[in-house]
């Protein structure tokens, strides 16, 4: 009987410590609350004002240290910021979700307007429900923009099968063009594809989509999807040749000579477009196309033209392969395992330095999608 | 009183007892969380409220519930695991029959065994993705790579293990090399052999999860960072880590049980 | 330590009355063959190593594999990266190796303390023990994140509890295997050994400290023969999911989604240089340890 009281005592301890220790895990909780953001300069509460300039909030920001991004080579933007009020370029790793901007780890959290900022201001499922309690930090009114969603593919393949290329160009350009005139539309095909965002936040997306593929850096509205322009293209290689680090100085000097030549070429495109849909003897008619995340309506054009058979109608025979592992949709194309790629062009310029031999074919982004919010007072 | 004493002392109560303190701590600090945080079921959720996704039929996509979603991914990465785990189980027993009988392959081959467990498979997947071509057929080779090292050593320590004497009594009785393999080594080394499988089947169906997430497509893994990066409900990922669990276990039990079917010899070992 | 990498779950061999006569006759043989033996062991691996290495600066290898020089760089351009990013990936190796580390004993420690309560409570801990083996079957992919999230409120410094998060993911699949093999090694005795200390009437404390603890010690090491090259693998996972950007398993991530191969084949040849060494450091102290020891 003893011994059965004293394991009886024993498990008894052992329930007691681990709560103890869990208790004290979501106690200390509360605590942090009340710490951040000291005040910024001209502040009337612990986050920052309607009238604060930009300046004043990152410079705040980055000083405790609070400034978040995802990386993984989506935070060159943002270091472009950084470094353009004089800050260190560090910033905190970022989860996939709104959690550390929620509570308070991050003040300046990295978002793309059609996804984190619907999440952080909507109230459906999954949302945060800040609703016009934050304010954003725009990449393109910054002077920083980079240059996001393209379609690429390797050099070799483009010139092995030039008539399959302007063929899918023309397809895929067909489907953004209805995808962006009918957004809601777009956004059930989206869904109907398997995507597991919720409806309502496809539909947010495909709006917020919208906006991204028919206006430009400078907030001039853009009819010609798919057009690559010159002059935001150089502004994105130029700042990533400022941001991108490259440990490998082979690949970092041949990062420093590159040319816009080396990573697009605008005469598939232009050819695709003036040809109204004649294209010849497709070399390959079985394509597919590795997407650079998960399904959902930030690649709505693709699903309308495999959904309302504009793939077919130039004679292709089309496969979407979502992405967001950790083989990079760089590696796919380059491998041959997929024909076409979406990737952020400073992805495809970084792949291209470190030896691969990737071609822009389509910029369907024709602004930066990446804002970094904070809450409003 | 005895009989109380009897069925209490049973291994099964046990066990069951075991759980029940587990879910009991699990619940204490789901409670704790659930009071102190905003978006708990990401930290911690209640159990009650993981048996209820499994059960509901709300679409957590444009077609399947929750659990459709397990499910069906679970059989992907299910076959891919056991494909790569027969492969991997293959090759590690030929690797320990050829480690025994010629002394070089043995020193050659095994600090490089242990090297490759140590590449992440983060980094093999690239190369091996560039050679196969294509990434299902990559992830049944990472699979059978991570599987095969504990069959191959624990194997050999099967051959290794078999006593000196019985060695010499077939030596004395002038046994043929192939004689020796097939009436004394192999059976001797099919305990060790087990181990070695009971140890790489779960760990087979954990590295088919954990190659899953390298790449979309489909599978148990993809499922799991899409629920991470909150692109679905976040129960599918609760979900995923129990199936997981429960997978791997009755694996481990499968292995024992094809043991006893197959194994000549009588268990006495433990 | 002859022979001694062999156990790597199956524990240490039986000892009978047969097998003790045999493997006294087997070590006399190899002591006379010993300086042979030990030039193989080191001699055989390097030559085929340097075998590899032709191979693959020829890119023979690249033709056998079927790949190209981007995904499988040359070894010449990897040591170069090394060579000219001494510094940071140096503060990247300290990084890793503090978590892997600090989790292995962390969780030995822990792992050990729950092979002793399960002895003390047999029935009780034989079935806990199951138990927590189920746990391995759990891949980190999945408990990094959770800790992720549970370890958020340990520390205002993202540093810290980013440290925190991955030192815990160690620990946890470390700690499963020493409790296993602690166990085995604390009731696994050898033949009458316990009835001829009961017969001296020894107390419970004695037998413990006096037959159970130095039988359990050959399991300890067993037990780290598993969990080393599992900390590490651990610890470099656990990384990718960590708050804070650091350590050589993070690089690895970010090198491969950068599509920076010869990085990330630096750094993979830097993991498995950290790997290789604390295997080493643990031959070593095994061998000084168990000497004499083993096949008593």
């Amino acid at each position: 009987m003893k011994k059965r009281i004293a394991k009886l005592l024993a498990v008894i301890m052992i329930i007691a410590m681990v709560s103890t220790s869990l208790a004290a895990c979501g106690k200390s909780a509360d605590t942090p609350a009340s710490t951040p953001a000291a005040s910024t300069p001209g502040s009337t509460g612990k986050y920052y004002d309607k009238s604060t300039s930009a300046e004043s909030i990152v410079k705040d920001a980055a000083s405790k240290g609070k400034v978040g991004n995802w990386g993984l080579g989506n935070e060159y933007e943002v270091q472009a910021l950084l470094a353009k009020y004089g800050q260190p370029i560090t910033f905190l790793s970022q989860a996939f979700d709104m959690d550390g901007f929620d509570n308070d780890t991050i003040l300046l959290a990295s978002a793309m307007t059609y996804n984190e900022l619907g999440l952080v201001k909507n109230s459906y499922e999954g949302g945060y429900k800040y609703g016009d309690k934050v304010g954003i930090i725009d990449m393109n009114d910054e002077g920083v923009a980079m240059l996001e969603d393209n379609i690429f593919c390797t050099r070799e393949f483009a010139e092995k099968n030039p008539n399959t290329v302007k063929a899918f160009l023309y397809a895929s350009m067909k489907g953004w063009e209805d995808a962006c005139n009918n957004p809601e539309e777009a956004a059930k095909i989206v869904f109907e594809y398997g995507s597991s965002v919720s409806s309502e936040h496809q539909a947010y997306m495909a709006s917020e989509v919208k906006k991204l593929v028919e206006t430009d850096t400078s907030g001039a509205s853009v009819k010609d999807y798919g057009n690559m322009d010159d002059k935001a293209l150089q502004q994105t290689l130029d700042l990533a040749k400022k941001y991108i680090q490259l440990s490998d100085p082979a690949a970092a000097s041949k990062l420093q000579s590159m040319t816009l030549d080396d990573i697009r070429d605008v005469s598939y495109l232009k050819e695709a477009m003036a040809s109204g849909g004649k294209f010849g003897d497709l070399e390959k008619t079985s394509v597919s196309i590795q997407l650079k995340w998960l399904p959902q309506a930030q690649f709505m054009g693709y699903y309308v033209a495999l959904k309302k058979g504009y793939y077919k109608d130039v004679g292709l025979d089309v496969t979407i392969i979502p992405g967001g592992g950790d083989i990079g949709e760089t590696t796919a194309v380059y491998t041959g395992q997929v024909d076409f790629g979406v990737t952020w062009v400073s992805n495809l310029i970084a792949a291209n330095a470190g030896g691969m031999d990737l071609l822009e074919i389509a910029q369907v982004y024709q602004r930066s999608g990446l804002v970094l919010v904070y809450k409003l007072n | 009183m005895n009989r109380v004493k009897k069925v209490l002392s049973s291994k099964q109560i046990v066990t069951l007892v075991w759980v029940i303190g587990l879910i009991i701590v699990w619940e204490i600090g789901a409670t704790v969380i659930a009071q102190t945080k905003r978006t708990p079921e990401y930290v911690l959720p209640h159990i009650s409220q993981i048996v209820d996704s499994v059960f509901s039929d709300k679409l957590v996509n444009g077609s399947q519930t929750a659990t459709q979603i397990v499910l069906s991914n679970a059989a992907l990465t299910l076959v891919r695991a056991g494909i790569g785990f027969i492969i991997g189980s293959i090759i590690g027993f030929i690797l320990a029959l050829l480690m025994n009988m010629f002394l070089p392959v043995e020193k050659i081959a095994f600090p490089y065994l242990m090297m490759i467990q140590m590449i992440p498979i983060l980094g093999m997947a690239p190369i091996i993705l560039a050679i196969t071509k294509d990434i299902d057929k990559s992830r049944i080779v990472i699979a059978a790579i991570l599987t095969f090292y504990p069959v191959a050593t624990n194997t050999l320590a099967g051959f290794k293990a078999v006593e000196k004497a019985k060695h010499e009594l077939m030596y004395s009785i002038a046994a043929k090399k192939k004689d020796i393999y097939k009436k004394l080594l192999i059976p001797a080394s099919l305990p060790y052999f087990f181990t070695g499988l009971k140890i790489s089947a779960p760990m087979a169906i954990t590295a088919s999860i954990l190659v899953d997430t390298l790449q979309g497509g489909g599978g148990l893994g993809c499922m799991l960072s899409q629920s991470l990066k909150h692109a679905m409900s976040i129960y599918v990922f609760w979900q995923i880590v129990f199936f997981s669990a429960i997978i791997g276990i009755l694996s481990f039990y499968l292995m024992s049980v094809i043991e006893k079917l197959v194994s000549p010899y009588k268990k006495v070992r433990r | 330590m002859e022979n001694g990498y062999l156990n790597t779950e199956a524990g240490p061999l039986k000892i009978n009355a047969a097998g003790e006569v045999s493997t006294k006759k087997a070590r006399a043989r190899k002591k006379a063959g010993l300086n042979k033996d030990a030039v193989m062991t080191v001699l055989y691996p390097v030559l085929f190593g340097i075998l590899v290495l032709v191979l693959w600066q020829t890119q023979v290898l690249h033709k056998i594999l079927g790949t190209d020089t981007f995904t499988l760089p040359l070894p010449g351009r990897i040591i170069n990266i090394i060579f000219e990013n001494v510094p940071a990936i140096l503060k990247n190796v300290q990084a890793t190796v503090i978590v892997a580390v600090g989790g292995l004993l962390l969780g030995s420690v822990l792992g050990y303390f729950l092979g002793i309560v399960a002895m003390a409570f047999p029935k009780w801990g034989s079935g806990g023990i199951s138990i927590a083996s189920a746990f391995t079957a759990v891949p980190i992919v999945a408990i990094a994140p959770i800790l992720n999230n549970l370890t958020k409120d340990l520390s205002d410094d993202p540093h810290i509890r980013s440290m925190l998060a991955k030192t815990l993911v160690v620990m946890i699949t470390c700690t499963v295997s020493m409790s296993i093999n602690a166990y085995r090694g604390f009731t696994e005795l050898k033949p009458f050994s316990l009835d001829l200390m009961k017969s001296y009437a020894a107390s419970k404390t004695t037998i413990f400290l006096k037959l159970r603890v130095p039988n359990s010690l050959p399991y300890i090491f067993t037990a780290l023969r598993v969990s080393v090259p599992a900390s590490i693998i651990s610890a470099l996972v656990s990384e990718y999911f960590a708050e804070f950007i650091i350590g050589v398993g993070r690089q690895i991530r970010e090198s491969i989604v950068l599509a920076q191969y010869a990085t990330a084949w630096a750094y993979i040849l830097v993991a498995c240089a950290i790997g290789i060494l604390m295997y080493a450091i643990l031959l070593i102290a095994e061998g000084v340890i168990l000497k004499g020891r083993r096949h008593r």
